[in-house]
């Protein structure tokens, strides 16, 4: 009996016919063929584009200067001139905003870095070592986990001062726990595998062991859990530089925006609309983001 | 030790400590194989067979016993020395050609990597030009050189295993159930290669394997193991004809024949393994054992030589003779 | 044609994705005789497990389409009737056995109740009748039934597959498929297991399709065999015309690359080549490239399936006359 042909058929023949197929795909190919696919990873994906390029261009974009105060125009509520209104010191949101994004992207970006290197750092030690030295990491990240994030930061801002750093340290100090347990899980799963046994039946070393294959195995995790704590990072720094810890005035950070207009919430809302939609948007970005990148290298795990 | 054996095993004892007790999943056991022969060690998930393989590998230290190579204790020797001295010489081949390949290699690199790591001196072009060679041997084309496993089938995943594991020239290679992952039309093709190989190359090997007909095909000498104990040994044409414990017996005539005019009669037995934590000082097989007595319920039977060359495990186990 | 039970006619089943169409079960026939057992043999990919999901309804949604063909179940063809339908059919007509006991059974309830939750579904009866049916199944398979009120956990491997055969039998269903079900189980416990499953079919008089890749378990428990290839039954017929006169040169092939135990060989006869790719078939016969049988005409036509002798079929084309000279 002859091949059936379907219209789905002819439809990939078609496809195949305009595109060279690659030879060799590689996992990393593979793993990006899922994640195009997946519709809302793509949208994430774009939005933090998007992003980046608001925060490279902030010059370019904003219309104003942000530290630029207007006193003929104080709390203007959205117009042509001012997309996003005036502060009360009449600032332009807008331009405040826009210049925003590179803040809080660079500083989001240290934060998860700093946390990445000490915290990821440790679990990647507690995961390959186990027995005794697991423990100690462990409990000791406990105890971290153990003291209210806010706390914590009001305590380093008030030993070290605000600023940059202090801010950075601080959201590095409460995410390290979490980016411990992580970082230990991906590498107590990859340490388990049949491949890591028949690597070591061959000789290989423990420093090789870890370098080639335990982190490009658990890479894949560990970038999931990267682009999902940027999130998390903008998140802190903003309800830090809201209650008015780690950064300082005029900084236009959008936690810091928030907390200018807090007090004329009732008269100008809109002071604190935007940049609260712009952190919604972007810690929604990052987490389609995050979600996409663990369908497309986790597949199994859906 | 008798120049005939490459390794002679005594007394070999792996015990786990696990939450419910010490697991015995070696324990005491004693065999030699000779220089090119192939041994062939049967039994059911659980029996011991791949602990007992990865022990032989320093994958897991032994927790007491000796194994000699070469006249060297290899299962007393620090594992840096062993590593260093051995571990190119013993080799082994992985049950799961899927599961024993890092993902992130490409064909090349995996074949490369044991070679990479064993001779520091080769340059990158001679260690390329050596993986090459490998392949061919194995029957990898050159054009998959680029590939990565998740592109192969089982058949050519579990040749990977293979050349990588010959690449280093071993003496000894232990097979942990190198065919019950693949097709069986694939299965003929990496047994003939292994029997080709072993062939050319004078190798030795330590075949483990659940699948009866596998083994007796491929050995030369056959061990099943029960509960982590040898319980019977012998040549691979007797285990078939003249089986004599009872066990043995019971796992020989489970197996289904694909024949429609051989009906064989089964011996059933009841219940299911369990596993040896903490085990009484009784035969471990007493509980499904259908003949099983008072005394094979207070005493353990050791392991010994009822006909020239064929030992078994059982107290009664003259009665059992053919 | 009473006594059919199941009648599967040129069943087409593909899987389609963005990238590519895995021809999965290519025109596909047969039928099933009440209370016969049928063999499905063949290697990985061969379409076993798809004909299986395909005659349940359970192909994967939006993936999976049956692109021609019918199966009737009885003179209803199940490709026809609506999914609620098709509920009340499964677990009560059709079940089947999957082949992972492990993942099979929720771990969260006990067996009991899993087995009287199937009962309750398609019977009109108490709990507590539910309950006590359920208590018989397990001792049926040959389980305490005291340990209704046992986890799955509780349970070992051959223990778990006796559970779940006894909820696929709940309902004495008319048709059970067993996709290899004691392949993850060791000899002793699988050779329980077969007696178990060959006694039950016996007294209940159930039809079985039983889906394996052993030979020797399909010769222990089977009255008719069915080789697939490719996606396609490259041949069909009892038991005794399959196993002593095979006639496709794959089941040849097939039966000369297992070790046996009663016979020395130096060397296994091997079936050269892959076993092909179901989402690039060729268009003519599959088994072609590894053939060892094969004729020049052989890549040039897509045999059809050929009656090689009363009731024993053969898709290849040395036994289509027509194409002889």
């Amino acid at each position: 009996m002859a091949k059936m042909h379907t219209p789905a058929m002819e439809k990939i023949e078609k496809k195949n016919r305009k595109r060279k197929k690659p030879v060799n795909s590689t996992p990393a190919y593979e793993a990006w063929k899922r994640f195009r696919r997946n519709k809302t990873a793509i949208i994430g994906l774009v939005v933090v584009g998007i992003l980046i390029l608001i925060a490279i261009f902030a010059p370019l974009i904003a219309p104003y200067d942000y530290t630029m105060q207007d006193y003929t125009a104080m709390m203007q509520a959205p117009s042509k001139a001012h997309l996003f209104g005036t502060d009360a010191y009449g600032r332009d949101i807008f331009s405040r905003v826009i210049y925003g994004t590179r803040y809080s992207l660079i500083i989001a970006l240290f934060c998860t870095i700093a946390a990445l290197f000490s915290g990821g750092l440790l679990g990647i030690i507690a995961g390959y070592f186990g027995g005794r030295v697991d423990t100690i990491i462990m409990r000791i990240m406990d105890i971290f986990q153990a003291i209210p994030m806010i706390m914590m930061a009001m305590c380093i801002v008030s030993v070290l001062g605000n600023g940059i750093p202090q801010l950075v340290a601080a959201v590095m100090f409460a995410s390290m726990p979490t980016m411990a347990r992580n970082n230990r899980a991906a590498i107590l799963r990859v340490r388990g595998s049949d491949y890591i046994e028949s690597s070591e039946a061959i000789g290989v070393g423990q420093v090789e062991m870890i370098l080639k294959h335990m982190i490009p195995n658990a890479a894949g995790v560990m970038i999931i859990f990267f682009v999902g704590f940027l999130a998390v990072s903008i998140m802190m720094m903003s309800s830090m530089s809201y209650i008015g810890v780690g950064l300082a005035a005029p900084t236009p950070e959008w936690g810091l925006i928030l907390n200018d207009g807090k007090a004329y919430i009732t008269s100008a809302p809109y002071m604190m609309f935007f940049p609260a939609l712009m952190i919604m948007i972007t810690c929604f970005a990052f987490n389609l983001m995050g979600d996409g990148l663990r369908d497309a290298f986790d597949p199994k795990s859906k | 030790m008798d120049s005939r054996n490459l390794l002679e095993v005594k007394n070999l004892k792996k015990y786990f400590q696990t939450p419910r007790g010490l697991l015995h999943a070696v324990d005491n056991v004693t065999f030699n194989i000779e220089k090119g022969k192939t041994i062939g060690i049967v039994g059911e998930s659980g029996c011991g067979k791949s602990t007992l393989g990865k022990t032989l590998m320093r994958l897991h230290q032994p927790t007491s016993g000796e194994v000699m190579f070469k006249d060297t204790d290899i299962a007393n020797i620090p594992l840096k020395e062993f590593k260093k001295k051995y571990r190119a010489n013993i080799q082994m081949i992985f049950q799961d050609p899927y599961a024993s390949l890092d993902p992130r290699m490409s064909i090349l690199q995996l074949i490369e990597e044991p070679i990479r790591v064993n001779n520091k001196k080769l340059s990158k072009a001679e260690v390329t030009q050596k993986a090459k060679e490998m392949m061919e041997l194995v029957g990898l084309a050159k054009r998959l050189e680029n590939s990565y496993p998740h592109e192969l089938d089982g058949g050519r995943r579990q040749r990977i295993g293979i050349a990588r594991a010959l690449s280093l020239n071993p003496e000894f290679i232990v097979c942990d159930e190198p065919v019950s992952a693949l097709d069986v039309s694939i299965q003929a093709q990496v047994l003939n290669l292994l029997q080709d190989l072993q062939e050319q190359r004078g190798l030795t090997y330590m075949f483990i394997t659940h699948d009866m007909s596998v083994v007796k095909h491929i050995s030369d000498d056959i061990a099943v193991m029960y509960l982590g104990q040898m319980i019977e040994k012998c040549s691979a044409d007797r285990i078939f004809r003249d089986t004599i414990h009872p066990y043995s017996q019971a796992l020989l005539s489970a197996i289904p024949i694909p024949n429609v005019h051989i009906k064989h009669e089964r011996m059933v037995l009841k219940g299911e393994l369990t596993s040896p934590i903490d085990p009484k000082p009784c035969c471990r097989f007493a509980q499904r054992c259908p003949y099983a007595t008072d005394r094979c319920l207070a005493e353990e039977p050791k392991l010994r030589e009822i006909l020239p060359n064929h030992h078994v495990a059982c107290h009664f186990a003259e009665k059992f003779v053919k | 044609m009473s006594d059919t039970l199941l009648s599967v006619k040129d069943l087409v089943i593909h899987y389609e994705t963005e990238d590519e169409v895995v021809e999965a079960v290519n025109n596909i026939s047969f039928d099933i005789k009440k209370g016969e057992v049928l063999g499905l043999v063949g290697e990985t990919g061969a379409g076993k497990t798809t004909t299986a999901l395909g005659i349940l309804g359970l192909l994967p949604a939006k993936v999976g389409h049956v692109i021609q063909g019918s199966i009737e179940l009885e003179g209803q063809d199940l490709l026809k009737i609506s999914e609620r339908e098709m509920r009340q059919i499964r677990g009560k007509k059709i079940s089947m056995i999957f082949q992972d006991p492990m993942t099979a059974l929720n771990p969260v309830k006990t067996v009991g109740d899993q087995i009287a939750e199937v009962i309750l579904l398609h019977d009109h009866c108490s709990k507590a009748e539910a309950l006590r049916k359920a208590q018989d199944m397990l001792a049926m398979v040959g389980i305490v039934p005291e340990r209704y009120r046992d986890y799955p956990h509780q349970f070992s491997g051959g223990m778990k597959q006796r559970i779940v055969i006894a909820i696929a039998l709940a309902c004495k269903p008319e048709l059970l498929i067993a996709d290899e079900p004691t392949t993850a189980l060791d000899v002793t416990i699988q050779a329980q297991i077969l007696d178990m499953m060959r006694k039950l079919q016996k007294d209940q008089g159930t039809s079985v399709i039983l889906i394996t890749h052993d030979l020797g378990v399909v010769a222990e428990m089977c009255d008719n065999c069915a080789v697939m290839y490719g996606g396609e039954l490259v041949e069909y017929g009892s038991l005794e015309q399959v196993f002593d006169n095979p006639k496709h040169p794959y089941t040849r092939a097939l039966y000369k690359s297992i070790p046996s135990l009663d016979k020395d060989v130096h060397r296994l006869e091997v079936i050269p080549g892959l076993v092909p790719d179901p989402s690039d078939l060729p268009e003519y016969c599959s088994f072609f490239e590894r053939c060892a049988e094969k004729c020049p005409k052989c890549n040039k036509y897509d045999p059809v399936r050929t009656e090689v002798e009363p009731g024993h079929f053969a898709k290849c084309l040395q036994y289509m006359k027509e194409w002889e000279g």
